[in-house]
């Protein structure tokens, strides 16, 4: 087997970060600048939160995420059946505020990975930046072009299309 | 450039024209020479010399901003004290999973006091709406059926006659007056 490279000319970097080895008796900006804040700003907005937590203790009133039933869609509704239209037709606009939600999220996602690994992100964030292309692809495909007056027989067209593209170059 | 200088020489044949008409001329701001005027120095025991300046009148401006601030004001500090009052001392909702067996009402999907308020109070539930909106949408589509309906029955008996509609009433056989015909010498 051939030998591995030598470790001391590449040394590997710490597996902990190393406790702080102050050499210097200048004080520290970046301590004097945490402290400044803390009895600036934090100090009093933790004690005004606290007195109004006081306040309100006791008797917290909950909300809760609506759940809604799955209906038939679209494509299971008899022609001329309006009103299974029209569920249909709120139900996919559920799913489409959800589906922008995810992107959302995902975008999101990918922006604090690029915040966190400064210049280095395109090497660090490959799993990030994959899932973001992956849903933003699928997100265009589907909802893409449909515009302000989407609706769900737009987006039944749109994969309509969609089929008869992919038919055609198969 | 040549019509200005053409000014300034007319306005210095002016000012020598009539020597006594010289303040305040516009002739006067034209021509190099200006009338010089003895500076005296004057302390007063005031804040100087009470002048009466003349401007264009700020009495409407003033007085619609004033209105504005006013009226703004009227409504807003009581609100701003109401919404203060309602954070501090009822707070918003925190985030729960719904019970086992619990139906919320509707109201209890908001988060903030006053939108749970406006919710239960003034809105109807966002089921109630969809029901009514499924019912109109029933009613329509009844009566476009209805109407199409209409139109092949219509279809129908024009072709067969044999219904009820595009009957044309004719007059009773029996009114017939048959005399004149009754007899062939006549």
């Amino acid at each position: 087997m051939p030998k591995d490279h030598d470790k001391d000319v590449y040394p590997e970097p710490p597996s902990r970060t190393p406790v702080e080895d102050r050499q210097s008796s200048l004080p520290n900006p970046a301590l004097i600048l945490s402290k400044l804040f803390y009895y600036s700003v934090d100090l009093p907005v933790t004690t005004f939160r606290d007195i109004v937590e006081g306040i309100q203790s006791g008797k917290k009133s909950h909300y809760y995420h609506q759940k809604f039933r799955r209906v038939p869609e679209l494509t299971q509704c008899q022609e001329g059946d309006y009103v299974c239209y029209y569920e249909a037709e709120m139900q996919w606009r559920r799913d489409y505020k959800v589906d922008q939600e995810i992107v959302k999220v995902i975008q999101e996602r990918l922006r604090a990975c690029q915040q966190r690994e400064g210049p280095s992100y395109s090497q660090n964030c490959y799993k990030e930046l994959q899932q973001f292309e992956q849903v933003s692809k699928a997100f265009q495909s589907r909802y893409g072009d449909l515009g302000a007056y989407a609706s769900a027989r737009k987006c039944l067209m749109k994969q309509k299309e969609r089929m008869m593209a992919e038919q055609q170059q198969a | 450039m040549v019509g200005m200088s053409f000014l300034r020489t007319a306005a210095a044949f002016t000012a020598r024209l009539n020597p006594l008409k010289r303040t305040c001329q516009a002739s006067n701001l034209l021509s190099r020479t200006v009338a010089r005027s003895e500076q005296v120095v004057v302390r007063h025991g005031s804040h100087g010399k009470r002048m009466f300046i003349i401007k264009p009148t700020d009495f409407y401006d003033r007085r619609f901003l004033h209105l504005l601030k006013y009226y703004i004001i009227l409504a807003g500090i009581p609100m701003a004290a109401l919404v203060t009052f309602v954070n501090v001392f009822i707070g918003e909702s925190e985030l729960a999973e719904i019970p086992e067996g619990y139906e919320p009402e509707h109201w209890e999907y908001y988060k903030h006091p006053i939108t749970r308020w406006i919710a239960r109070t003034f809105y109807d539930s966002p089921v109630k709406d969809y029901e009514k909106m499924m019912a109109l949408i029933q009613i329509e589509a009844e009566k476009a059926e209805m109407r199409q309906l209409q139109l092949e029955v219509r279809r129908h008996m024009r072709e067969k006659g044999d219904g009820p509609w595009f009957q044309i009433q004719t007059l009773d056989k029996n009114l017939i007056d048959h005399s004149p015909k009754s007899s062939p010498d006549n």
